[in-house]
């Protein structure tokens, strides 16, 4: 009977299944896409009348406190939130000379690497929150995962504009969204996008009550349509010599095969939203042996960062050339 | 006793997840350290898939169409061929002019000069110099931003091969010095008396050339 009902790991739980510890699979743990803190604030206050708060970590609690800045006073957190958010600004940064001179050759040539690297990134730093929020137990940057959101919707709409205006394509503005599969994956992308970011705010979370998680678990879907644009872009070998960040390759044509950046990202993501691996943290913590979590989840956070550290490679090469107005076309 | 049960339940229900832990962290781990393995070859990967490409590794520029030992040798054909050619004739205007006509002999000698410091300027606007490297890539660039192909002048001469177009140019130098002083020559007698040093300024001119042709692999230009 227990093994029916303990393992259910969705907001429904009864309180008393103690071993999931409410601010790891409070609801904020399950939200993939772009839900805004003050709404998280009101479900939760809807739902649990009696907050945990004596489980809220310490780091957040320090993070609460104020501190005067100028005239005014901020929490810890504030300035923390905006370091860690900037970065998502990059790409957009990237582009923005080409956008001052209306330089259709640099859209044309490199928008796709520097906005659509740049959408990747800021998925992927969306996605990272939850599973931090399991590992730590901390919830203060849970705020990020909107901001990413928004920022991941703001590079995809900058690189389907550009692309539908500048490719060169057949068949019209549609073909050149649309014209080639892989195109087709990424313009879907692009429209699952919309509803998330048209609800990523706190009424149309009130309005939409028990839709909106669903609604937004769309992420998900996105996750995997990139997986699809992804191979049909690249495939699931690499081009010995000629697939580095250079014509003559740099040596490393595994570490810049785009697939293999996106799986070597995604195990990590994907293994620490399955609900027993969940389980299982949660019950170490309970535990006081977290130590034993962290040399488990080593390698796969490793494996992440390996991945990620090449996307951001990208990211920086090809948003360095956008920015100075010599995109490469490679 | 229902302690005990959910306990046991506990345990059951977070095996899968230890399971799934286990097992996915050691193929990353695993993965990780191919990766790391796999890095430290990179850079003789780099060089093997520089020189698959015949790119030349000192003007290797990462993310940009890379100079080819081609690329370097046709652009050294086209400066030292048209050049060739034109010392060539004026060479043979001077045997013609050198025993009978004094001022035309020497307006032979003037255009010899003119045209060695025109191939010595063209020369030394190939050779590695850091401004010429980023004449260079800036040509490069904009031929990679236009879809162009790279322009003929983005190619320009390894340290290497500079050093012997740098001996190439002071060579010719002296060579031009010594037509010029041949070119001020009161009589024929005079004028003709400089051939002997000048040939061995030529000498010299053509070993230079030999070498820079050899190290590009390039035909060595008749004259």
């Amino acid at each position: 009977m227990a093994r029916n009902t303990v393992g259910r790991w969705t907001d429904e739980r009864p309180a008393a299944y103690d071993y999931q510890e409410v601010p790891r699979g409070g609801q904020d743990t399950h939200q993939p896409g772009l839900m805004p803190d003050a709404g998280v604030a009101t479900r939760q206050a809807e739902k649990a009348p009696a907050p945990k708060r004596a489980d809220k970590s310490r780091v957040d609690e320090w993070m609460e406190v104020e501190f005067k800045f100028g005239g005014s006073r901020i929490k810890r957190k504030a300035p923390a939130l905006i370091l860690l958010g900037l970065p998502a600004l990059v790409p957009l940064f990237f582009m923005l000379p080409a956008l001052i001179t209306l330089n259709s050759n640099t859209f044309a040539v490199s928008v796709d690497d520097t906005l659509g690297t740049g959408a990747e990134i800021c998925l992927f730093l969306c996605l990272l929150v939850t599973p931090m929020v399991t590992l730590t137990g901390q919830r203060w940057f849970v705020p990020l995962r909107r901001w990413y959101g928004i920022m991941m919707a703001a590079c995809a709409f900058g690189d389907a504009t550009a692309a539908g205006i500048t490719d060169n394509f057949a068949g019209g503005v549609f073909g050149r969204l649309a014209g080639h599969v892989f195109e087709l994956m990424g313009f879907i992308m692009v429209m699952l996008v919309i509803p998330l970011v048209l609800t990523g705010n706190p009424w149309a979370q009130r309005k939409l009550g028990k839709y909106w998680k669903r609604l937004h678990r769309l992420i998900y879907v996105i996750w995997g349509f990139l997986a699809a644009h992804l191979i049909l872009l690249e495939g699931f070998g690499f081009e010995r010599g000629s697939n580095g960040s250079g014509f003559a390759g740099d040596g490393d044509p595994i570490f810049h095969q785009r697939l293999y950046q996106y799986s070597a990202c995604s195990v990590f993501l994907l293994v620490l939203r399955l609900p027993p691996v969940k389980r299982w943290i949660a019950a170490r913590h309970k535990e006081g042996r977290m130590w034993l979590v962290w040399v488990t989840v080593l390698p796969l956070f490793a494996l992440f960062v390996f991945g990620f550290i090449f996307i951001v490679n990208e990211e920086i090469f090809k948003g360095l050339d956008s920015f100075t107005e010599h995109p490469s076309g490679e | 006793m229902t302690s005990e049960t959910y306990g046991i339940g506990s345990q059951e229900q977070t095996a899968a997840g230890r399971v799934i832990l286990m097992v996915s962290s050691f193929l990353a781990a695993l993965l990780v350290i191919a990766g790391l393995i796999y890095a430290t070859g990179t850079g003789a990967r780099h060089k093997a898939a520089v020189a698959a490409a015949g790119c030349e590794p000192s003007l290797f520029i990462s993310g940009l169409p890379c100079t080819t030992e081609q690329m370097m040798a046709s652009r050294y054909e086209a400066i030292v061929t048209p050049a060739t050619q034109q010392l060539n004739t004026e060479i043979a205007a001077y045997a013609v002019n050198e025993r009978r006509d004094l001022a035309a002999a020497e307006a032979d000698l003037s255009a010899e000069v003119v045209t060695e410091q025109a191939f010595d300027n063209s020369l030394a606007a190939t050779t590695f110099t850091p401004q010429n490297r980023a004449a260079a890539e800036a040509l490069i660039q904009n031929a990679t931003s236009s879809g162009t192909p790279v322009p003929l002048a983005a190619a320009i001469l390894t340290p290497q091969v500079t050093v012997i177009a740098d001996a190439l140019i002071q060579a010719n130098q002296a060579r031009a010095t010594l037509l010029a002083e041949q070119a001020r020559s009161p009589s024929l007698i005079q004028l003709r008396s400089f051939n002997r040093r000048v040939q061995v300024a030529s000498a010299a001119v053509q070993t230079e050339m030999k070498l820079i042709a050899k190290a590009l692999d390039a035909p060595s230009p008749a004259g």
